[in-house]
């Protein structure tokens, strides 16, 4: 740094700007823009009180009287953090962390339909036990698997094609969601509402779900392989392996943005 | 004059301001007292959001230059700014007229008399 008059940690006219810019919302163009705008308000208006014949420091002073206080310039009161911004920022959250969700259950779809083919539906659902279903619920499941003469088979075959169809609907509404979250964060790139929530409090939100969803899946898979000899582990495996990466990607994008924030600390 | 009386009004005065031609945020303010001939005093930094919600919405646009050594961003007015200055110009004077009509007018004699009750 310069030892430069304009650059001295006295300097009433930085001080004031220093304020402003934490005090700034909008997109980091508008508030460089206010920013330099207002400098060259009070630099003229500290040149015209020296010109006047004032000591600098009186001109700084008068010029800072005239503009008025930060929150003038902002055009909001002072501290006010705006429910808007909050409101936003937790509906980018939202969108983040419920997209990524959906999206992962969509995978684990596609990894039941791997452990479907490699397994059989057997693997992959659990029948229901003898007397809980009728005739007609067999004749349907049977209905729609015409290659076999077994109800259970079909009741089988009929559970994993439910749960690899319910698992694409919530892969698609997922992408759906995070269409909408790169949407919504191109709209609402400005400063406040960045900063409404702590950096990467959805990354982190996004990480302690997911993982906890992951302990939860994987610990019933467990289950059903020691008590029911591997029938049904299917859909908790599938969606525990989902629910894990999703764990691991979220974490991954929570450590990139503390990064990022410790480069932009002052 | 107080600087909440003008709040209402800030928008036509700087239009009115800028329709003599461009300037930037601190010509804006000088040429506003000057031409008030010191009456509008409020505090300057008010100028710069209502200068900015001007532009969102169409009124004025701007553009960066460099005036006597210092980078500044001029604004002017659009052709979408004229025609809100010219009405909101219109509405002001019929009610400015209006206002010095009932001003300028004797007290009626049902409000002396309602003022005799009081």
């Amino acid at each position: 740094m310069s030892g430069g008059t304009g650059d001295a940690p006295s300097d009433l006219i930085e001080d004031y700007l220093d304020r402003l810019l934490v005090s700034l919302s909008g997109s980091p163009r508008q508030v460089r823009h206010t920013l330099a705008e207002v400098e060259a308000h009070l630099r003229d208006a500290v040149a015209e009180g020296i010109a006047a014949g004032l000591p600098e420091e009186t001109a700084q002073v008068q010029a800072l009287e005239r503009i008025g206080p930060v929150h003038a310039v902002t055009g909001r009161p002072a501290g006010l953090r705006p429910p808007a911004a909050l409101l936003r920022r937790l509906t980018l959250t939202a969108a983040l962390v419920g997209g990524a969700g959906f999206v992962a259950i969509g995978g684990a779809g596609l990894v039941g339909r791997l452990l479907q083919v490699l397994k059989g539906n057997l693997f992959m659902t659990t029948p229901f036990p003898p007397g809980t279903y009728t005739r007609a619920d067999c004749a349907r499941w049977l209905a729609g698997d015409p290659g076999t003469r077994s109800c259970v088979t079909a009741m089988l075959a009929d559970h994993a094609f439910d749960y690899l169809l319910q698992a694409a609907a919530c892969g698609l509404l997922g992408l759906a969601g995070l269409a909408a979250f790169l949407f919504l964060r191109r709209r609402w790139s400005d400063r406040a509402t960045a900063t409404a929530l702590p950096a990467g409090t959805a990354e982190g939100l996004g990480a302690a779900l997911a993982g906890v969803a992951a302990v939860a899946c994987f610990g019933q898979a467990v289950d059903l392989e020691t008590v029911q000899r591997g029938v049904g582990v299917g859909e908790p495996l599938s969606l525990g392996i989902a629910a894990a990466v999703a764990a691991v990607a979220f974490a991954l994008a929570l450590r990139h943005r503390q990064r990022v924030a410790r480069l932009r600390a002052p | 004059m107080k600087a909440e009386k003008l709040k209402g009004h800030l928008d036509l005065l700087l239009l009115s301001v800028l329709s003599r031609g461009p300037g930037h945020g601190y010509e804006v303010i000088t040429r506003l007292k000057v031409r008030s001939d010191g009456a509008f005093q409020l505090p300057e930094g008010t100028v710069y959001p209502a200068l900015h919600r001007l532009e969102d919405a169409g009124l004025l646009a701007s553009g960066w230059d460099v005036v006597t050594g210092r980078r500044r961003r001029i604004y002017h007015l659009t052709p979408a700014g004229e025609a809100a200055l010219a009405e909101q110009a219109a509405q002001w004077r019929e009610f400015s007229g209006s206002m010095a009509r009932v001003l300028g007018a004797p007290a009626a004699p049902a409000l002396a008399t309602a003022g005799g009750m009081a």
